[in-house]
């Protein structure tokens, strides 16, 4: 059999999109919203941005609506999500020992320029998820889910792109 | 009924307590399926790696499959349910600037925590780069707010927007994701050159997914229940309330209720909007009476405070009627008419007497006097519209959509 510390095999991917099909679907059930990341993300920028540069947040349009509801947006239910996906993620990173630290890279880039990359590419993505009010999980998922014209829009033009400039990026990965 | 909070079945307060739940079980099976790899997640664009297409495509269809059926059961409330929001030009750019995002950094934001978590340096690299790029959105939001808030459609459904049935699409988008999973297997097969010995081992998905065609061809032919049945005030119920005839309210007691400002008495006008934005009621509302049962005015009817009346007027009683009678139907309490219309209400204020046919009776001489006041005002123009109403507020139970309508990823 394997080695006690290798890390054990990935979930048959039908199976796990099942699994994380009836957690969507659960969250439907219960709460009437499906699932989300970037806006975690948007609630904790916010919430710093009110707390550290109050003054600043005042003048911008973008702030009004979450300063003048007074409340935190850090107790938001994207957040507590977002806490729980670390959780779990942990939890499972740590039953299948795949806890460490480590920089993936495709073969034929250096360490200093896929760092470089992945911010690129998450300023990218968060700037996109603005637009498209949702990213992957939100709009694409959630909303495919729900059969919305809006996210599967969403989901059709970050795939698509995808495909399309797939070429012209490949050294990054292949 | 479902979904539990927003119906009050289940205690909002504990909101945060199923997000954090729901999110261990979110984060848990990404982190298993393997979507804490930035190589792995981006070999979907490159044909190595499919696991990102049969992950998310199955459960996108899992959960469209269960809602379908929650639906069909008339066990959930679809229009509680969040429906993303179409901004056509705004879905697209921020589509296509994630796309960029994938390729380039090899992660979206949903596994970029999960692949943090477990110690992925780039992942804790990308969560930073998202934080920035959100910033960098609120910062120069004043220059992209037309765009962002532009080109709004509503929220429609898929379905609709291209006019099929909602079981045709839901069977179609089956059998595209069957389809796809079968071809890249194929793809996925000849880029890693994998051997047979491998191919041959490897279970057998003809079952599952014979079993998921045929459930979801079985929809196509399910007569839909509609979420409406449950609480349709039936048919014998309705006769009893138009024998009653208890359902008008008379001209003198909308003019008072008028002139003072009533919040609890609302005024429908049901008539077109041309017709309505030349001249209706102050403080009415325009619903037509194709409109009443739609998603909008759902809350709107649904949470009439208990002594609060909506008043459905035309310009006659036949179209008002006609409202009242459908919203009746659909279980709406509290709704009106406006006995004899504009024209009954009219011709109360501006044909009416001027003196009292009998001297001696009070009532007489108030209701006169009331009148005389009221065809001033109007006549004033103190109570006419200066400008349009409010907005009418949708979903009042639970605040589901994020401050300013950013929808939430």
């Amino acid at each position: 059999m394997e080695n006690q510390n290798s890390p054990k095999p990935f979930m048959n991917p039908y199976l796990a999109g099942f699994l994380l099909g009836l957690v969507l679907l659960a969250s439907f059930v219960i709460v009437g919203r499906g699932l989300g990341a970037s806006g975690a993300a948007r609630d904790a920028m916010v919430a710093t941005v009110i707390n550290v540069a109050p003054e600043y947040a005042e003048k911008s349009i973008y702030y009004e609506p979450y300063v003048a509801a007074g409340e935190s947006p850090i107790r938001s239910w994207l957040v507590f999500l977002a806490l729980g996906v670390i959780i779990g993620g942990f939890i499972s990173g740590a039953s299948s020992n795949r806890l460490g630290f480590k920089m993936e890279r495709g073969p034929r880039i250096s360490g200093p320029t896929r760092a470089f990359l992945a911010v690129a590419g998450g300023l990218l993505f968060g700037l996109g998820a603005q637009f498209g009010r949702g990213c992957t999980s939100g709009a694409a998922l959630s909303g495919m889910a729900v059969l919305s014209t809006g996210g599967i829009l969403t989901m059709m033009t970050i795939f698509g792109t995808g495909y399309l400039i797939a070429y012209f990026f490949r050294k990054l990965w292949i | 009924m479902a979904p539990f909070i927003p119906e009050g079945i289940v205690n909002p307060d504990l909101n945060l307590f199923y997000a954090l739940v729901l999110g261990i079980g979110f984060g848990y099976v990404l982190e298993q399926a393997g979507f804490s790899s930035s190589r792995k997640l981006a070999g979907v664009f490159y044909g190595y790696d499919f696991v990102v297409l049969r992950v998310f495509f199955t459960a996108g269809i899992t959960a469209m499959v269960g809602l379908l059926f929650l639906s069909f059961m008339g066990w959930i409330d679809m229009s509680l349910v969040y429906v993303n929001p179409l901004y056509v030009w705004s879905a697209i750019l921020g589509g296509a600037i994630m796309g960029f995002g994938f390729i380039i950094g090899g992660y979206c934001p949903g596994t970029s925590i999960v692949a943090a978590t477990v110690g992925k340096i780039d992942a804790m690299l990308f969560l930073l780069g998202s934080v920035i790029g959100i910033f960098i959105f609120a910062h120069f939001y004043n220059s992209w707010e037309p765009l962002f808030m532009g080109y709004f459609e509503g929220n429609p459904f898929i379905y609709e927007t291209l006019g099929m049935s909602r079981a045709w699409f839901a069977f179609i988008l089956v059998m595209v994701a069957v389809t796809a999973f079968a071809i890249t297997q194929k793809i996925e097969d000849n880029v890693n050159k994998t051997p047979p010995h491998v191919i041959e081992q490897r279970p057998s998905y003809v079952f599952p997914g014979m079993l998921l065609i045929v459930s979801i061809f079985a929809f196509l032919f399910l007569p839909e229940q509609r979420k409406s049945n449950a609480r349709e005030l039936p048919p014998d119920r309705l006769h009893a309330m138009l024998v009653e005839n208890n359902h008008f309210v008379d001209a003198e007691e909308t003019i008072y209720k008028i002139m003072h400002e009533d919040r609890n008495f609302i005024l429908i006008d049901v008539r077109d909007p041309e017709e309505y934005e030349k001249f209706a009621l102050p403080g009415a509302i325009n619903i037509t009476k194709d409109e009443i049962l739609g998603r909008r005015y759902r809350d709107f009817f649904r949470n009439a405070p208990v002594n609060s009346k909506r008043v459905f007027y035309g310009f006659g009683e036949s179209a008002a009627e006609l409202a009242w009678t459908i919203a009746t139907r659909a279980g709406y309490d509290n709704v009106f008419v406006m006995k004899g219309g504009l024209n009954g209400l009219f011709d109360e204020l501006f044909n009416g007497n001027d003196k009292p046919d009998d001297p001696l009776d009070l009532d007489e001489e108030f209701r006169v006097r009331f009148l005389t006041k009221a065809r001033q005002l109007f006549l004033e123009g103190d109570a006419l519209p200066k400008e349009p109403p409010a907005p009418v507020p949708i979903r009042t139970i639970i605040e589901l959509e994020t401050p300013g309508g950013r929808g939430g990823c």
